[in-house]
């Protein structure tokens, strides 16, 4: 499925840390596209992950930021226009993390100090780019700007705990960013909300793979896969889908409208 | 001064948000005082930080305890 869909453009792709991850995914359809970008993690990440593989593979130069930091942030816009030589079209923050997740606290025992580190890692952040961005005038006309998300935002899936709120709230940055980036200069803003995929991050949620299975049988197309995701990040990123903002997307094979799949209970 | 020894431990106490009292030589970050692979990255960082010293990943992948933390910090930082 390789086209030249994204050639000239140019942008920053967040939260890749290994071959599993979505964002990783997303940056290797972009390149078969034909666009360049910059690659960015937390330093923890970086030294967690492998991302200097796919820095190495893509040719791609990778730019430690802290998403929770302004000061970060402004430096790896700067630095991305330096690098790529111009404006960014796109920008994807795939960007999650829970101790209380990862912890195994369960919801009605949250730390809540811990919640609001997830809150600004999960979500906050967004904002903090998306402000950023639009301070910095970093986009170009008609740039895409995503963020990935979770039906969980929307219905309770009890494991998902408090990363529920953290994706209702991203959802909500989006739809408001996505008005003042429009009339700013028709920037699009969006998030698509994934079906569950296999990632170093998913596997952390209790549960994970007997859920993974559930709606794998629920959606009629089965689960999106990361490499899927990708290519539908790519189509967002691409001028074919310039009136599309302050959406919620869903790519997750018809899951977020089944009722009931016989194949369940058969 | 605190001795390399108290500074780790309350790195440790820190970052895991443990109680002092099971923060033992013989406690394993992730047997025993809950740590998940990521926290254990974080704390090599953090050792890396407050020592101003470099952790190899192959001596990194070595530290698994308080007690093989202080001792390879001793042996590495500048008294």
């Amino acid at each position: 499925m390789s086209s030249q869909l994204l050639a000239g453009k140019r942008g920053v792709i967040f939260g890749a840390l290994d071959d599993q991850s979505i964002a990783w995914q997303v940056a290797e359809v972009c390149a078969e596209m034909g666009a360049t970008f910059t690659l960015t993690n937390a330093p923890v990440a970086l030294r967690f992950g492998t991302l200097n593989e796919l820095g190495e593979k893509l040719n791609a130069e990778i730019i430690p930021a802290d998403a929770t930091s302004v000061e970060d942030l402004e430096n790896l816009f700067q630095r991305s226009e330096e690098i790529l030589g111009g404006k960014l079209d796109f920008v994807l923050h795939a960007i999650g993390m829970s101790l209380n997740v990862r912890k195994g606290k369960s919801y009605t025992d949250i730390k809540h100090e811990w919640m609001l580190k997830t809150f600004d890692i999960s979500a906050i952040s967004f904002h903090k780019m998306c402000q950023v961005l639009y301070q910095g005038d970093h986009m170009a006309e008609w740039g895409s700007i995503l963020g990935l998300s979770y039906i969980a935002a929307q219905r309770t899936f009890p494991d998902y705990s408090e990363m529920a709120e953290s994706k209702a709230l991203l959802e909500s940055f989006a739809r408001s960013f996505g008005y003042h980036f429009g009339e700013k200069n028709k920037v699009r803003v969006n998030t698509i909300s994934q079906s569950p995929t296999m990632t170093t991050a998913g596997k952390g949620v209790k549960g994970f793979d007997e859920f993974f299975g559930y709606a794998d049988k629920m959606s009629p197309l089965g689960n999106a896969t990361a490499r899927a995701c990708g290519e539908y990040c790519a189509s967002l990123f691409s001028d074919h889908t310039r009136y599309v903002t302050m959406q919620n997307l869903y790519h997750d094979g018809g899951f977020s409208n089944m009722g009931m799949n016989p194949k369940l209970v058969g | 001064m605190a001795s390399i020894e108290e500074k780790v431990k309350q790195i440790i106490v820190d970052k895991l948000g443990v109680d002092e009292s099971e923060v033992t030589a013989d406690a394993s970050f992730q047997n025993d005082l809950g740590a998940d692979s990521l926290d254990t990255v974080e704390l090599i960082m953090e050792f890396e930080k407050e020592f101003d010293i470099s952790i190899p990943d192959e001596q990194a992948e070595n530290i698994q305890t308080v007690g093989q933390a202080v001792t390879y910090l001793e042996s590495s930082v500048d008294k």
